[in-house]
Order: C-alpha cells, then sequence, then structure tokens
C-alpha cells in the first residue's frame, strides 16, 4: 500500500519538525511547508490526502486555506487545524469553512497521530 | 511660621482634599498648641490623629509630676508632631496632582515647603533629644564601609547648586571593605557635616578624606577630615559650635535657616561611639572638621549575600522613566537618598511612612512598584504590605513590593513571602541593584520572586516521550529553540527601533508555540504580552520594558536548558 500524503503547513519549525518526524515515524509522507503561498501553490498542483495547518500563517491563515481548498479547488480533503489556545473563535470560524478537526496548542504529537488517522478512515 | 500658614485661604480650594489639608492642619495647630501651653496635661492624641484613621499609641505618663525630663517630653513630642505633619505633606503633594490655578499652586508650594522645613526641624530635635536622654540606639551591623560613603556622597552631589563648588573625597584604599558599627550614624554625622559645608561654600572646595589612624587585628580607628572654603567662623563663635540651639549668630539662622542643632547632633553621636570632633576655623578661610572613629572590623563572609547584578547603568535608566514608585521609608537620610536618585531617573516618586498616606497614593496614583522599608516605627513593612495586599482595588492589590532591609535572614525570607512581598534589596544598595530590581519586578507583575528560589527548573522529559526517546532529536529541537529565540530577539530590537509593531506582533507569534512546547512559561508570558501590545500597536516602553525581560530570562532559561539536556543526556 503507498504511504498516505501529508500536507503539514506549520510556521513555527520547532513544532514542524517534531510532528514531521513523529508523523513520518508512523508511516506517513509529509511534505512541509511554512507559508501560506507555498501551501497554495502546492495545493494547486497536487492534493494530498490530508492537511494539517496552522490557523496563524503569515501571508495567507489557516481560515483562508481552507476556503481555498473547498470553495476554489473545490476538494474534500480532511483538513485538521492547529489553533492557539484561547483562539475560539477563529477554530469556530474554521469548522463554518470546513475544517474537519482540530487540535490546540501545545500540540501532542500522539493525539495528533490518532486524529489523522481517524480522519484518514473516514474517507475510505 | 504660623502667620505664614493663617494667610492661606483654604476656601479656594474646592477638592475633598482641600477640606482634608484643613483639616488636618487645624488639629495640627491645636496640637502644637497643646504641646506648647499645656505640655503637663496628656494629649488626648486620638482627636489629632485624623489623616492616619489609627490609633496613636498612647504617650504614657508624660504628665505625671514625676516626668522633669525635658528630652523625653521633647522626644515624645516631636515623635507625635510628625503624624499630621506627615498628612500635611501627603495630602499637599496629592492636592499639586489637581488642576490648580497659579496662584493656588503657590500656594500648595508655600505650604510645602513650609512643612518640610518644620519636619526637618522635628526630626533633628527628635534625634538629639533621643541621643541626650541615652534613648537612641546604635546598631552593630556589618556594613561596606565604602558603599555607606559613597551613598552620602553622592546625596551630596545632588545638595550642590552652584556650579562653582566641587565636592573631592579621598578614601584610603586601604580600610577594609567590611566594617562593624552603625552605617546610618555614619552617614548621619558625614551629611550633617557635608551638608553645613556645602550650605556655606559660596565657591571653591569641599573635601572629604578619610584615613586609617590606627589599626589593631580586629579594629580600627579612621580619621574624617572635612575641610571647606567657605564664610569660616570666628574664633569666639567657635567656643559654643556644639552646643544645642547655638547659631553663630541671628544672622545666619536668617539666611541659611536650620534649627542648629545639626553639629551637637553630630557631637554626641560621635562621643557616643567613642570618637572625638575638633574644628578649626579661619574667618573668609574655611573650616576644617576632623573626626576619628572606632570601628572594629567586620567579617565579609557575615553579610547576606547580594544577588549579583550586571546591568548597564544607562539602558536601565530608559526602562524606568515614567515609572510610579512608592517607597515607605521612615528614615529622612535614606528617604532623601531613594528620592534625589529615584527622580535623577526620571521616576515619578512618592515617599512617606505612614500607612495611610501611601494607601491615599495609591489610590490616587499610577504606582508600579512600592518600595519597602521593613522596620518602621508606626507599622512594620509587612503590615503595611498586608494592608496593600487586602485592598479592594485588584490594581493596588497586585502591585509588586520590594523589601528594603539592612539585615535579611532565612525567616526574613518565609515572612516575606507569608505576607506577600516579591523581592528583597539589602540596604545599603548601589544604584545598579536598585535599577534591576525595578525592572524585574515591573515586568514580571506580582509573581513572586521568592517563591521559585534560586533557579528555574526545565522539565523536558515528557518533550523527550514526545520524541519517542530520541535523543539526537530532542537536540535538534532545542538548537532550533535557541536558534528562534536569538532571532526573535535580533528582530525584536530592529522593530523596537522602526516603531514597527505589527513586526513586533508577528515575532512574537511564531517564537511562542515553541516556548509553549518547552513549558517555559516564564518566557511565554513575557511574549503573550509582546504579542498583545504588537497587536494593538501600542505602548513602545511597555514594549521595551518586556523585550528587556524576555533577554534578561532568556540567558537564565537557556542555561537551565541546558543543565536539563546534560542531565537526560546522561540518562541516555
Amino acid at each position: 500500500m503507498d504511504k498516505k500524503r501529508l500536507l503539514l503547513a506549520e510556521d513555527d519549525e520547532l513544532l514542524a519538525s517534531l510532528l514531521n518526524y513523529r508523523l513520518e515515524k508512523s508511516g506517513y509522507q509529509v511534505s512541509l511547508s511554512n507559508n501560506g503561498k507555498e501551501v497554495k501553490d502546492h495545493l494547486a498542483k497536487e492534493m494530498p490526502d490530508l492537511i494539517i495547518s496552522d490557523i496563524m500563517m503569515p501571508y495567507f491563515s489557516g481560515l483562508e486555506l481552507i476556503d481555498f481548498v473547498r470553495n476554489e479547488l473545490k476538494s474534500k480533503t480532511p483538513i485538521i487545524i492547529i489553533s492557539s489556545a484561547g483562539n475560539e473563535e477563529n477554530v469556530l470560524n474554521a469548522f463554518n469553512l470546513g475544517a474537519n478537526d482540530f487540535i490546540s496548542k501545545p500540540v501532542s504529537p500522539a493525539e495528533l497521530i490518532v486524529r489523522v488517522e481517524r480522519e484518514l478512515a473516514k474517507n475510505q | 511660621m504660623e502667620s505664614m500658614l493663617n494667610e492661606y485661604s483654604f476656601e479656594e480650594l474646592t477638592s475633598e482634599e482641600g477640606s482634608h489639608l484643613k483639616k488636618t492642619f487645624n488639629a495640627f495647630k491645636k496640637c502644637l498648641d497643646h504641646m506648647i501651653f499645656k505640655p503637663a496635661i496628656p494629649v488626648n492624641l486620638e482627636n489629632y490623629a485624623v489623616v492616619s484613621n489609627q490609633a496613636v499609641p498612647s504617650t504614657g505618663p508624660m504628665g505625671n509630676k514625676t516626668t522633669t525630663n525635658s528630652t523625653m517630653l521633647i522626644a515624645k513630642v516631636s515623635h507625635e508632631i510628625r503624624t499630621p505633619l506627615n498628612g500635611i505633606i501627603g495630602f499637599t503633594d496629592l492636592l499639586r496632582e489637581d488642576c490648580l490655578s497659579k496662584r493656588q499652586l503657590s500656594k500648595i508650594n508655600a505650604i510645602q515647603s513650609a512643612s518640610n522645613s518644620l519636619m526637618e526641624i522635628i526630626n533633628e530635635l527628635l534625634d538629639y533629644s533621643k541621643l541626650s536622654s541615652g534613648l537612641g540606639s546604635f546598631e552593630n551591623n556589618n556594613f561596606h564601609f565604602q558603599n555607606v560613603v559613597n551613598d552620602v556622597v553622592y546625596l551630596c552631589d545632588t545638595l550642590i547648586t552652584r556650579k562653582e563648588v566641587k565636592l573631592k573625597t579621598k578614601i584610603d584604599p586601604n580600610i577594609p571593605k567590611v566594617l562593624l558599627g552603625d552605617p546610618s550614624k555614619l552617614s548621619q554625622v558625614l551629611i550633617n557635616l557635608l551638608g553645613n559645608s556645602i550650605k556655606f561654600v559660596e565657591k571653591g572646595e569641599i573635601s572629604l578624606n578619610i584615613k586609617i589612624k590606627k589599626r589593631d587585628r580586629n579594629s580600627i580607628y579612621l580619621e574624617f577630615m572635612i575641610k571647606d572654603t567657605g564664610i569660616g567662623i570666628s574664633e569666639n563663635n567657635l567656643k559654643h559650635i556644639f552646643d544645642p540651639f547655638k547659631q553663630a549668630d541671628q544672622d545666619t539662622f536668617v539666611n541659611y535657616g536650620g534649627s542648629g542643632l545639626g553639629l551637637s547632633i553630630v557631637k554626641q553621636i560621635i562621643e557616643r561611639s567613642k570618637g572625638q570632633i575638633t574644628v578649626s576655623s579661619a574667618l573668609g578661610v574655611g573650616t576644617t572638621f576632623k573626626f576619628l572613629l572606632p570601628y572594629e572590623i567586620g567579617k565579609d563572609k557575615d553579610m547576606v549575600k547580594k544577588e549579583e547584578s550586571t546591568f548597564s547603568l544607562d539602558e536601565g535608566i530608559k526602562q524606568v522613566k515614567n515609572m510610579g514608585i512608592l517607597v515607605f521609608e521612615d528614615n529622612s537620610l535614606n528617604q532623601k537618598l531613594i528620592e534625589t536618585r529615584l527622580k535623577s531617573w526620571g521616576c515619578k516618586t512618592f515617599i512617606t511612612d505612614d500607612p495611610y498616606t501611601g494607601i491615599a497614593i495609591l489610590e490616587n496614583h499610577v504606582i508600579d512598584i512600592v518600595l519597602m522599608d521593613l522596620r518602621m516605627p508606626k507599622m512594620s513593612g509587612f503590615e503595611v504590605t498586608d494592608l496593600i495586599r487586602q485592598n479592594d482595588n485588584q490594581n493596588i492589590k497586585q502591585v509588586p513590593v520590594i523589601a528594603l532591609t539592612a539585615d535579611f535572614t532565612a525567616q526574613n525570607r518565609e515572612q516575606c513571602e507569608a505576607h506577600g512581598l516579591n523581592d528583597f534589596i539589602l540596604k545599603p544598595y548601589s544604584p545598579e541593584e536598585l535599577l534591576s530590581k525595578l525592572i524585574n519586578n515591573s515586568v514580571s507583575g506580582s509573581t513572586s520572586k521568592l517563591v521559585c528560589g534560586d533557579s528555574p527548573k526545565i522539565d523536558l522529559t515528557s518533550l523527550l516521550d514526545d520524541c519517542m526517546g530520541e535523543y539526537e532529536l530532542l537536540e535538534n529541537l532545542i538548537s532550533l529553540f535557541k536558534q528562534n529565540a536569538i532571532e526573535f530577539i535580533g528582530a525584536c530590537c530592529i522593530h523596537l527601533k522602526n516603531k514597527d509593531y505589527e513586526g513586533i506582533g508577528f515575532a512574537s507569534h511564531k517564537i511562542k508555540s515553541g516556548l509553549a512546547m518547552l513549558k517555559t512559561n516564564s518566557l511565554l508570558s513575557i511574549v503573550e504580552k509582546m504579542h498583545d501590545l504588537g497587536k494593538n500597536g501600542t505602548g513602545l516602553d511597555e514594549l521595551e520594558k518586556r523585550y528587556t525581560a524576555f533577554i534578561i530570562e532568556y540567558s537564565i532559561i537557556e542555561k537551565a536548558l541546558d543543565i536539563e539536556m546534560e542531565k537526560l543526556g546522561n540518562i541516555k
């Protein structure tokens, strides 16, 4: 079976490299991106099996990203949002725009992996 | 002075403080009348203590026929006069902040300068009577000799208003660093003598020269010489110079003011310390005071360890500018010293030794930090801090309070914690120490420096678990974190220079999740504040303060990280 492809859009290098390591260890193929512009280009070229994105990112917010995927690319690819604590309003907006799940910072890698597995299982 | 004060029409002052001031002043006058005309009848002081709302300690059986000791009486009376007088000074200070007309302001200024000089006279009277009745107690503490002298010289330098007057000091470098004795009495003597010289020198030089006269294994005799090129004293007047209430002549009082007690106080202190003082003078040439004081040589290790401060004074001063600082301090020398220092840094400074005046100041002004002398006559610093912590107003309740104390023991530390004091400064302290304490405590709010102990601990075990036990990955993350922190510091420096709020907001957002990952909560709370300020686009001063706090805190955290990494590395 081919490895599932994930896109991880996270501008914090620390968190990104920890999550990248854990996700790869769990058998996923991960593309990393740290800004919204790059994410947009990447998605236009190739749609991964699942997107993990921070809400707050330079140039292009996580919310815009959801909107772009759902409304412009018309894709139903599952999206998991990473939000900072105390950003409840943004989480609501994210769900309204079509996010599938969210996890808040500080992110536990183990929990993220469970959420990723669950979303991918739903889509099969 | 009474006639001067009677001329003021308090009716012009419409505010609440105005009427309070009037009430206080009248009570004070009544009190004075009572003291002057019927000193044999015990005064019911509670009627007079309108300002303090606090029961004044009973004056004891001073009305008894047996009480003939007039100096005892003076000591008591002067002490009681200070309470309402403090109220007058405190409320006059508050009034000044109201919108007053020019005419009212000049009257307030006159009340204030009259009250201040009255306070000075009363303080001297109190000192003198305490000394001559044998009431005044002498401390016997280890103290840093050079620090005490430097403080006095610093203070005296600020008293010199004429450009043509120079103050020079020469201190024998062989004098031991730590001596055993009473540092506050030493500064009192030096300030009195140097202050005198400053008063009487119009042009020329004042010099302070301290030498070792004799030295044994355990003790030392120091010779102090204070020489000026002032107006000088005639031979006839020189004979009476140390007598109480004697000034050279009536003109001296008219021209220079003062109680005429300063030199008698100096002489009393020196003689009670088993020293000697002599004076020589020539009219028109100048005056030289010479005195000898014995000290035991102190032990450095007996001194409570001070925290080393590596602080740039210039950088720090920018950060405390405009900070509101309330000082509770009863020693008038220390009051002056700290006031001059804080004002020279541009702080808004309020000083009082009365708990209720202090609370009133807290209620009427923005106070960022309270400095609290622990030993005060009416109420201890601990009790005053309790009052502050019990206040209904959240802002007042949470104001950082730093203890000022000459001797600090482990027990004091526990007490400080129990009473909600945030930190402490050991007297005598250098300007750098004071500054770094002010900055450290103003930025971190009321989180106590005392509770967290020596160094912060960082726990990376759960992060190592997240890395599935891969030490190399953890190492990578930590080095990434350090890199990010350095980048953050650099970026903020540039953004602050450019007043780029958005840039600061962005930079602080970027580093936030890394800080959360490492559970460095102290840094996280600083950065969160910076993030908010950056987002709101206001508070450049505040941002700069937090930025400095971040740098200071980061250096501590970085060390803690290294320690934790080494520990985890060893386990592996």
